[in-house]
């Protein structure tokens, strides 16, 4: 009798207690001890539906716990901008969670950072995070100063750019290094404006070896090349942080080391930037790198970044892009 | 008759097994027990993540149960597993009104009684293709096993409200009716030691049932039991004889599958389906076509509906009309004496063993390379980031890769030396002289060397 007794209760444990137990654990204790708001959200490749939800609603002010569970092959995450968030990569089945507050209302972003499909870029989430005492205040999408004086300056963002075509000249122009221009500088004539940053940042090297040879014709032009190469490098901003935001995010296309043979170059519509090398980067603006990499490149496959770095991030990306071209000591 | 010197009773060699086998909670504790992993499995599989490797329900079920019952229980222990199976045990005990104890005289059901037509193994074969169509979906989406246990389980329960007994294991469910077929291969059974005792006990309590236990649950008489195939080894008729006439015994490998007044075409097609499947799975999971495997997966349903149809005229119609054309030689080979339909099915048991062996291989492959998902899974059961056991990061290792390729071979030339010497005792039993039977046994041997060489092809090239 005692036995009947005990398989019964035994039975009852496992066919009653076990699940509701354990329902109860995760849908009602778990959320109730922990007084923060759980997010699942569940990462498939792109064509494949991408983050689910792909959307998100919290209180600025509010503790919150985002879970990401990769459900098909490995992805990584981060959420941006300005939030230095990296949850690194997640391999198929695995969970990773961050919990955080975010203080300030506004629209962040969480994103893939690892090549996961051809389409790996569409990767992406929204968290709205509202500002709780008013609700209505819609957060309002700043203008950014910067593509507004070059669209009102008439500068095609998307023209193609293309270095050098001369053989022999790319080959000059791959040795321009900024540690020789360092050590040239004191002896060539360059006028204050030069080392301005908003001069540096609204003119290509190009246009600034115009001024140079004009005032140094005792130098040669790969001299001066150098001594450019100083000055658009000098002022750098980016860090470690930058630099791993640019393998995670620019890498798979551009390549690690700038020279457009990332894994998914081939795929991509039009053939990516080289930054690595000298002659593309001589024609180029930073203001215009800039705004290629926060608005997208049209019709070339180069997605939008502007929704997950910040503005300093994104300078700072285009300071990492100057030395990847210019200081060629980086690869070695 | 049986050659009673090459069986050892286990229960008169180690009393203490007969008293365990004897004591009433023995079974009940079992099945308590795979009944608490069963729960388990349905949990995580509605709730935990969907991701297969990391389910403890995909991981314990498809990997870990099936590797157990495909590589060590079925054929070492023939219908073991059905002795401890969580499946029934609810619709049992709600039978029996009690899990444990013997009080009531009879089983609580609404006594309906089992169609004729369905006294077979039919339905079994149908609920197995079944499943096997879907296999690839639900082998990997927890949702979709989970709910299909669930189903198995709510079925036995309305099936015994209704029918007394297992009816649920011995006519529709479509892994025991391979359990069953396979089961024949096994050195295990349960037999009455003297038939001649059973013949005059009148009363035949492991029939009818007394207080110490239940009439045989799978409507069997021991007495007369002499294939594997219907018993369930649940050790009823053990707590019941008075006469103590039940024997477990050891035995040679595959003494009842050449028993050929018991041979039937149901169970005959259960050979051909569960080898063709073998075949069609080695073929779709292992093989180099991709698309296969797409259209396997229900990637649209015009492929899947193209993929159906080949994998059911395949197994339903060309592996048992190639073979028919093997057993019409031997027919022709023993100039009709046997009409041809009884050679065909007699020759079907011959790919009783091959089958299993097959099987084997083919699991061999993914239960070693997959083991190690077990460890991990069983920290983390539901995907929720727990570590119970802190195993969860114990990394993804293929066991033995070096190995398998080897056990894989040998145990498919194991199933094809059996095979064939089934195939001969089968034709000696049919033209009693060896000359004869041997010549009729030939068309059958190639038609195994040539099956045992595709499953090499796929498993080795
Ligand atoms: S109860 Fe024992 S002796 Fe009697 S018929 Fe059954 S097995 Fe034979
Ligand atoms: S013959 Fe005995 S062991 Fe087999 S199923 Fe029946 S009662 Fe159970």
């Amino acid at each position: 009798m005692f036995r009947e007794a005990a398989a019964r209760m035994t039975l009852a444990v496992i066919l009653l207690g076990l699940p509701v137990g354990i329902i109860g654990y995760r849908y009602v204790l778990e959320p109730t001890l922990n007084a923060e708001s759980i997010f699942e959200v569940q990462a498939y490749a792109p064509e494949r539906g991408g983050f689910s939800p792909a959307a998100i609603r919290v209180d600025a002010g509010e503790q919150v716990t985002l879970r990401f569970t990769s459900m098909d092959v490995t992805h990584g995450v981060a959420i941006g901008p300005g939030l230095d968030i990296n949850l690194g990569h997640i391999d198929p089945g695995e969970q990773r969670q961050i919990s955080l507050t975010f203080d300030e209302p506004g629209t962040y972003t969480y994103y893939c950072t690892t090549w996961c499909s051809p389409d790996h870029w569409r990767m992406r989430g929204i968290i709205e995070v509202r500002d709780p005492q008013n609700n209505n205040a819609a957060s309002q999408i700043q203008p950014d100063p910067v593509i507004e004086r070059l669209i009102e300056e008439g500068i095609d963002i998307d023209a193609v750019h293309t270095g050098s075509a001369d053989h022999e000249d790319n080959i000059l122009f791959e040795l321009t290094s900024a540690a020789r221009g360092s050590e040239l500088i004191d002896s060539v004539v360059v006028p204050d404006e030069l080392r301005e940053i908003d001069w540096l940042r609204t003119h290509t090297p190009a246009e600034s070896l115009t001024i140079l040879s004009a005032l140094n014709t005792s130098h040669s032009e790969a001299e001066l090349r150098d001594v450019i190469a100083y000055l658009w490098t000098a002022n750098s901003t980016y860090t470690a942080d930058t630099v791993q935001t640019y393998n995670q995010n620019c890498a798979a296309c551009h390549g690690e080391s700038g020279n457009a043979e990332g894994l998914a170059a081939a795929l991509t519509a039009e053939e990516p930037a080289a930054f690595g090398d000298p002659a593309y980067m001589f024609s180029m603006r930073p203001d215009v790198l800039y705004a290629k990499i926060r608005r997208g490149g049209m019709g070339t496959d180069m997605p939008n970044f502007g929704t997950l770095f910040t503005r300093e991030e994104t300078w700072a990306l285009v300071d990492y892009l100057w030395s990847l071209a210019f200081e060629p000591e980086l690869n070695e | 008759m049986l050659d009673q010197k090459r069986h050892v009773d286990l229960l008169t060699t180690f009393p203490s097994l007969k008293r365990l086998l004897r004591s009433r909670s023995f079974q009940p504790g079992m099945m308590l027990l795979t009944l608490f992993v069963f729960t388990l499995v349905i949990l995580t599989g509605l709730f935990g993540t969907p991701v297969g490797s990391r389910n403890f329900g995909i991981i314990f079920v498809w990997i870990v149960w099936w590797g157990l019952l495909i590589i060590m229980l079925v054929p070492f222990l023939g219908r073991f597993w059905c002795s401890i199976c969580p499946i029934p045990a609810p619709g049992e005990w709600l039978q029996r009104r009690n899990i444990i104890t013997k009080r009531l005289p009879k089983l609580r059901t609404l006594n309906k009684r089992w169609p004729r037509q369905l006294k077979n193994m039919w339905l079994q074969n149908f609920g197995f293709l079944g499943v096997a169509l879907f296999s690839v979906i639900i082998l990997t989406r927890p949702q979709v096993s989970a709910w299909l246990l669930l189903s198995f389980i709510l079925l036995g329960v309305v099936l015994s409200v209704f029918y007394k007994n297992r009816v649920f294991c011995r006519y529709v469910c479509p892994v025991g009716g391979f359990i069953g077929l396979y089961s024949m291969v096994s050195p295990l059974e349960v037999r009455v030691n003297d038939p001649n005792v059973c013949l005059t006990h009148t009363s035949k309590d492991c029939v009818t049932g007394n207080e110490y236990g239940y009439g045989c649950p799978w409507m069997v008489y021991p007495g007369k039991l002499n294939r594997n195939i219907d018993c369930g080894m649940c050790m009823e008729c053990l707590k019941t004889c008075p006469k103590n006439n039940i024997a477990l015994n050891m035995r040679p490998f595959g003494t009842d599958l050449t028993i050929q007044k018991e041979h039937r075409l149901d169970e005959a097609y259960k050979a051909f389906i569960m080898l063709a499947c073998a075949l069609v799975y080695s073929v779709v999971l292992l093989g180099p076509w991709g698309e296969l495997k797409n259209a396997a997966n229900m990637q649209s349903i015009p492929h899947w509906l193209v993929y159906a149809t080949s994998f059911l005229t395949f197994v339903l119609v060309l592996v048992p009309s190639v073979f028919g054309a093997f057993s019409a030689a031997s027919w022709l080979l023993m100039k009709r004496t046997l009409p041809l339909r009884q050679v065909f099915i007699d020759f079907a048991y011959t790919l009783v063993p091959m089958g299993l062996a097959a099987w084997v291989a083919f699991s061999l492959g993914f239960v070693l390379v997959n083991g190690s998902y077990a460890l991990s899974v069983l920290s983390d059961p539901f995907g929720w980031g727990w570590n119970l056991f802190n195993t969860v990061d114990v990394p993804w290792v293929p066991a033995a890769p070096q190995l398998i390729a080897f056990l894989q071979t040998g145990v498919l030339v194991a199933g094809l030396l059996f095979s064939v010497q089934t195939g001969y005792k089968i034709a000696r039993e049919q033209m009693k002289l060896h000359r004869k039977a041997f010549a009729v046994m030939l068309p059958n041997s190639v038609f195994l060397i040539l099956v045992t060489l595709a499953f090499m092809w796929l498993y080795l090239g």
